[in-house]
Parts: structure tokens; C-alpha cells; sequence
């Protein structure tokens, strides 16, 4: 049995709050104050960053931790190369590590790309001829071959960002850390850089990669790790952390308004009594058919009576994409909602949408004075259980069939185009009921 | 896939010499990129501060009979000039070092020695073409026969010299790198303190060899037989005087090895406290 490639053991990791002394005027008041009896600066706060997280990391794994800001995802990085002292608990990295805390971390603006590619190179812990050795590689991967002599201050902050990226990706690491580095760059680059850390992973390098962007991490990771509040809420499948993440956000994304509204405002605020997801039939509906339809049942109480309220859902799915929004108002609808209970169905005939986790949000307005009523966080849930789980977003009305060899197949599908083509001009569509038909074979 | 070692001793040197380079090369490009004259800023910083010495203590002030100097001015300004201006310089860079480089600091781990010693380094490059500019200005005062220079084997003894230079650099630089990280002031009194140190170490003028508290105050300072060797070994032709060059050498040690060690205990600290 080989050793993991990383244990972090009941890992504890404590920042002061506050200011140390930043000068030796500071230093001297306090000593002074100290001197004369008097009780020195208030007792300092200490801000547990990380709190007894205990994990361990085979080789060659990639694994993903997602959390909400705050949460001490940064700090395991830091922790782990060495930036960081914990003060508690032990960690071992096996291997050689190079860590993607920032990209272009070390760069120097007066220096060209070339130079620059170097001088991080060996801040990465590169040996000089191996940069030697990949830097065309280096230079081709973040596309700037004609930009090599241009001093990096001139650089883009997308060109800063893929040469910084590149070179991180071609140091020889066994063990690489990146940091929510992949925000910069077009979609084109970010897409080559989730290939080549797929292709790092494949050939036995152990990823550790933190993120807010969902889909990257699902798409990379074998395993995720979900942290809040300096301690680890969930350790498993990257589908299943998807979902303790997004409450673990919500919840602190309410914690934080709710230290932000004034209480009275709270008191007046619409407050949700049930939100209930049922089939047409009006059974409550475990999880829903992408077909079958919904009926959202919102139930409300109010402190005073609104004249023209104003209702929107929105809806995100368990990767954070906004799929729907849906507005009363702007459907021209506006209810007379009186002080106490009230409730409103929203009937959604089709939902088609692909399988997994979604979250929809409310939020209510009275638009005789237009102020926000409610706007709450993301929190409650829908399932969609979709035979054959496709991935993505929508799911479509779809049919598969094998046509033949391809010069055979080259005919039949202007045949087989025209036909959908007719089909669409008469409004043949899946929703008005006709099944799509196997495409015929000659 | 090889076994790896845990704790790589000997790869985390190598790493430290590769990036001690790096960053050494960085810090000298750098400091020329822009200029018009480049490099010969090197030669031209030194020269200068010899002629402005020499202008100040031999025709503003003549104070040559009170300076009691028994070579040409201007070769004596520029020989203490030399080596102080590697240590001046080495120092002032070190103090800021940490901070300067605050991003690498915070973002990537390496052994943190590496930022002063790579100042201390950059400083060294330029003294090595200062010192060349000396080797012209000792064949100028031949010529005009200011000045008798003959080969002499003390001149082997000026590594040494310049090794417990370099070990007391390290030494004050350390700490003077952790001190501003902590303290921010440190800068400040490095850049005073160093004027006033310049003018107790026998740089451009002879520190007094009396009985005073002046003169044992200044004995104290080991950067004045330091500076002293240059003279006694180029110059003189003679090994330095050996109780307080000996003197010299083990306060260099001793701050070296006091200054590293500090460093070392406190370097982990240095990311949260920068």
C-alpha cells in the first residue's frame, strides 16, 4: 500500500484579528501602557480559519474543495505549501509540490515574457534546464509566441494570466495545488487548461483544486471536498458536494443579510410559510419528470396588505447557472395580496430540464412603492429525475437511430434534414404531441 | 512511479541556488533596464562618490594634513568607497527585501533566506565591477607616479577579507529583512543609521586612534578593520592588523550565525505578519 500523497492530520489554523504593530510607535505605546498598569490593548480575537480538518489524499487523486468565501479553502492551500505554519495537527506532502496560489505570482513587470518565464519557472521550483527544455511548449500552450519580448506590464491581463497558467502546468510537479486561477482567460484557453490538468491527473500528478466554478470542478475531480466555516461538511462524490455547498452558501449568504437588515424591516418582511412542489394532480411530487409539468405552491403571510404584489422565482441549478426567471409583472400579473395567509400557484406546464439538483430563490415586490419586499437566498430545492441522466442543462424531446455507413449516410441526412425542416414549418413539435419519428433508412 | 524522498535535503539547496540565481539576475536586469547608461551605472555610482569626497575633504575643506592619509585621496576614498557601497547597498536592499516581494512571499513557499541573500548578491555584482574600475585607477596613479604599486602576495588574502565582509552582510541583512516585516520603521533608521555609520568606519575618513569613548565606541565597529584590510592588502601590501581583523571575523560569525538562526525560527510567520 503506497503512502497517500498528502495527510493533513486535525489540522487547526488560528489568524489574529486585528492589527499586529505595524510600527515601533505602536510597540512602544502598548509597552508604555503596559508599564504604567493600566490593562493593556484588548485581549485579541483569534479567527479559527481552520478547525481540526483531517484528510488524507492519495496519490494521484484529484480532488476539489468548494466552499463559501471564508471558509479556509485558500488557507489548506497555503497550509499545504508551506506558506503556512498550522498551529495544530500535522501535514505531509509527498513529492514535489508546486502550488498555483496566483497566477503570475512573482512575475516582474519590467521584464520581458521570455525572462519572466524563467524567473517563475524557478520560483515554481523548476530547474533551470528543464524550463530550457519545455519553454517553446511553455510559450505555444499560452498562445504568445509573437509577445515573448514584450515586457509583462504591456501584457493583457488575460495574456499575464495563460503565461502565468502555463507555467505552472509545466512544472513537474507530483503534487499541484491551483487556486481558482481559471477565471481569467477566453473560454477557449480555460477549456485547454481543464485538459491538461485532466492529462496531468491521468498521468499520476495529484491535483488539489479549489473553485467557485462547479462545472470545472465536476469536470476534473474525483472527489470534493466541501468546507464551511474552517471545517470539512462534506467529503465524497463531487455530484453529491454540489448540494451541501450550495446550502452551505445559501445559509451564510442568509446569516449575512440577515445581520444586514434592520430588525423592524424584518418584522414587516413577507415571511414564506410553505413553498411546495406538486404534479398537476396535486400530489406533492418527491422529485419531478422533465415532462410532466409542475405546479410551484407558494404560501405566504404578510404584516400589512399589498395592493399589487409583485412575485418572481428564479431558478439555478446545483452549479450555480441562472436557468430561469420568472415575474409575475412582467406577465402582467399583479396580485391584491391581504395582511395574513396568502398563496399563489404557479403552474409550469413543461419543465425541461436535465437531471440533477436545482434551487429556486423568491422574491416579492410591492410596485406601488417598488421597494424589494423578500429576496431570499437559494434555498429551496428541486429534484429532476430524468431517465437515461443527461448531462448539461435542458433536456430535449430526443430519439436516436443509426442511419448506415457514412456514404449512405451522406444522402439520407439531406433527406432527413428536410424532413425535420418540414416538421418544424408545421409545427410538428414534440410539445404539440406528435412523437418524433425514426428517421427513414433507404 | 521513483520514490520520493520526504525531506530532500539536497534538492531543496539546489532549488535555493537556482532561484538565488534567478532572482539575483532578476534584480540586476532590472536595475538597468531603463537606464540610458546601463550597466556602467555600476562603475559610475562609485567614481562619483570618490570625486565628490575628494572635492568635499581636498578643495571645500582642506583637511588633508588632519586626515592624516598617506596615499593619493582619491585612491583612499575609493577604496573604503568600494567596499562600503557593497555593504551599504546589500544592506538597504535586504532591509526591504521581504516586503518588496510581499506576492512571493504570500503566495509561494520557498526558503525565505533567498530574498536578502539575492540583494546581497545583486550588491555583489556590482562591486565586482567596481573593484575593476580600481584595478584602472591604481594603473592611472602608477602612471603619474603618484603612487608606487607593486605585486605583493597580501593581495591573496583579500578573499578572506571579503568572505567575513560577506558573512557579517548576511548577518545585519537578516536582520534587518525580519525586522522591517515586523516594524516598518526599520527602514527608515537603516537609511539614517547608515550615513552615520559610513563616517564611523574609515570609509572616507580615518576613524580617530585615541583614548577617547569616541574612539572605543567606534573600535567596537567591526566594518572598520574590515575596510581597513582592503587598504592593507591592495595598497599597503601587508596582512591586516590581527587582533581586530580577528575581532572582526568573529562578531561576522557570530551575527551570521545569530542573524540566520533568528530568521529561520520567525521565517514561518512572515507570510501572516507581512
Amino acid at each position: 500500500m503506497r503512502q497517500p500523497a498528502i495527510e493533513f492530520a486535525h489540522v487547526s489554523k488560528k489568524f489574529r484579528l486585528g492589527e499586529n504593530h505595524d510600527s515601533l510607535r505602536d510597540l512602544l505605546m502598548s509597552g508604555v501602557r503596559r508599564l504604567a498598569g493600566r490593562a493593556a490593548t484588548a485581549p485579541r480575537n483569534a479567527f479559527w480559519a481552520l478547525q481540526d480538518v483531517d484528510f488524507s489524499i492519495p496519490r494521484g487523486d484529484a480532488v476539489g474543495i468548494i466552499g463559501p468565501n471564508g471558509a479556509g479553502k485558500s488557507t489548506i492551500l497555503k497550509l499545504l505549501s508551506r506558506i503556512l505554519r498550522p498551529d495544530q495537527g500535522s501535514i505531509i506532502v509527498r513529492g514535489r509540490l508546486a502550488g498555483l496560489i496566483e497566477v503570475g505570482a512573482g512575475f516582474h513587470g519590467d521584464l520581458t515574457g521570455r525572462e519572466n518565464v524563467f524567473l517563475n519557472g524557478a520560483i515554481l521550483g523548476m530547474p533551470r534546464r528543464d524550463i530550457r527544455r519545455k519553454f517553446d511548449e511553455i510559450v505555444a500552450f499560452a498562445g504568445l509566441e509573437a509577445f515573448l519580448d514584450m515586457p509583462v506590464k504591456r501584457y493583457s491581463s488575460g495574456m499575464y494570466a495563460r503565461l502565468g497558467f502555463s507555467i505552472a502546468v509545466h512544472v513537474n510537479a507530483e503534487v499541484l495545488l491551483v487556486d481558482e486561477v481559471l477565471s481569467v482567460g477566453d473560454a477557449v484557453f480555460r477549456l485547454r487548461c481543464l485538459d491538461r490538468m485532466r492529462k496531468l491527473v491521468h498521468d499520476g500528478t495529484t491535483l488539489v483544486f479549489v473553485t467557485h466554478d462547479l462545472d470545472q470542478m465536476q469536470s476534473i475531480c474525483s472527489r470534493t471536498l466541501v468546507l464551511n466555516g474552517g471545517t470539512i461538511v462534506y467529503d465524497g462524490s463531487p455530484g453529491d458536494a454540489v448540494g451541501r455547498y450550495l446550502a452551505a452558501v445559501s445559509n451564510s449568504h442568509a446569516a449575512r443579510s440577515a445581520d444586514i437588515a434592520p430588525d423592524a424591516a424584518a418584522k414587516l418582511a413577507p415571511e414564506i410559510t410553505h413553498f411546495r412542489l406538486v404534479d398537476p394532480a396535486g400530489a406533492p411530487a418527491p422529485w419531478i419528470r422533465p415532462r410532466e409539468g409542475i405546479v410551484v405552491d407558494l404560501g405566504f403571510r404578510l404584516a400589512r396588505p399589498i395592493a399589487r404584489l409583485v412575485v418572481e422565482v428564479n431558478l439555478r441549478s446545483a452549479g450555480g447557472h441562472a436557468i430561469l426567471s420568472l415575474n409575475s409583472g412582467r406577465d402582467g400579473r399583479q396580485f391584491g395580496a391581504c395582511a395574513g395567509p396568502n398563496r399563489i400557484l404557479l403552474r409550469l406546464k413543461d419543465l425541461p430540464l436535465a437531471g440533477g439538483e436545482y434551487f429556486w430563490n423568491i422574491r416579492m415586490w410591492d410596485e406601488q412603492t417598488g421597494t424589494c419586499e423578500l429576496d431570499t437566498p437559494y434555498r429551496y430545492p428541486m429534484v429532476i429525475n430524468e431517465e437515461g441522466r443527461a448531462c448539461g442543462i435542458v433536456s430535449v424531446v430526443r430519439e436516436w437511430s443509426f442511419v448506415g455507413p457514412e456514404s449512405f449516410a451522406q444522402q439520407t441526412f439531406r433527406h432527413a434534414a428536410d424532413e425535420v425542416g418540414r416538421s418544424i414549418l408545421h409545427g410538428r413539435t414534440a410539445e404539440s404531441g406528435a412523437p418524433c419519428e425514426s428517421l427513414p433508412v433507404r | 512511479m521513483r520514490p520520493v524522498a520526504v525531506n530532500p535535503g539536497f534538492s531543496e539547496l539546489s532549488r535555493l541556488a537556482e532561484l538565488l540565481w534567478s532572482l539575483t539576475s532578476r534584480d540586476v536586469r532590472v536595475r538597468y533596464k531603463h537606464s540610458a547608461l546601463g550597466v556602467a551605472w555600476a562603475v559610475l555610482l562609485p567614481l562619483s562618490m570618490m570625486l565628490v569626497f575628494t572635492f568635499v575633504f581636498t578643495r571645500a575643506v582642506d583637511v588633508r594634513s588632519a586626515l592624516a592619509v598617506d596615499m593619493p585621496y582619491p585612491l583612499y576614498a575609493y577604496l573604503g568607497l568600494a567596499p562600503w557601497t557593497f555593504f551599504a547597498a546589500s544592506l538597504t536592499g535586504c532591509v526591504n527585501s521581504l516586503v518588496a516581494n510581499r506576492n512571493l512571499v504570500t503566495k509561494v513557499y520557498f526558503p525565505r533566506e533567498v530574498f536578502p541573500l539575492s540583494c546581497i548578491a545583486g550588491a555583489f555584482f556590482d562591486f565586482c565591477i567596481a573593484m575593476a574600475v580600481l584595478a584602472a585607477l591604481m594603473v592611472y596613479f602608477q602612471w603619474t607616479g603618484e603612487r608606487e604599486f607593486a605585486a605583493h602576495p597580501a593581495v591573496a588574502f583579500l578573499p578572506v577579507v571579503l568572505a567575513v565582509q560577506i558573512a557579517f552582510t548576511i548577518g545585519v541583512g537578516m536582520l534587518a529583512a525580519m525586522a522591517n516585516l515586523f516594524f516598518r520603521d526599520v527602514r527608515q533608521i537603516v537609511t539614517v543609521g547608515i550615513q552615520l555609520w559610513m563616517f564611523v568606519s574609515g570609509v572616507v575618513v580615518p576613524v580617530p586612534r585615541d583614548d577617547s569613548w569616541l574612539a572605543w565606541g567606534i573600535g567596537i565597529n567591526p566594518m572598520v578593520p574590515i575596510i581597513g584590510a582592503y587598504r592593507d592588502c591592495i595598497v599597503y601590501g601587508r596582512l591586516p592588523e590581527a587582533v581586530p581583523f580577528l575581532y572582526a571575523a568573529a562578531a561576522a560569525a557570530l551575527v551570521l550565525v545569530f542573524g540566520w538562526r533568528w530568521f529561520r525560527r520567525a521565517s514561518f510567520r512572515f507570510a501572516e505578519c507581512i
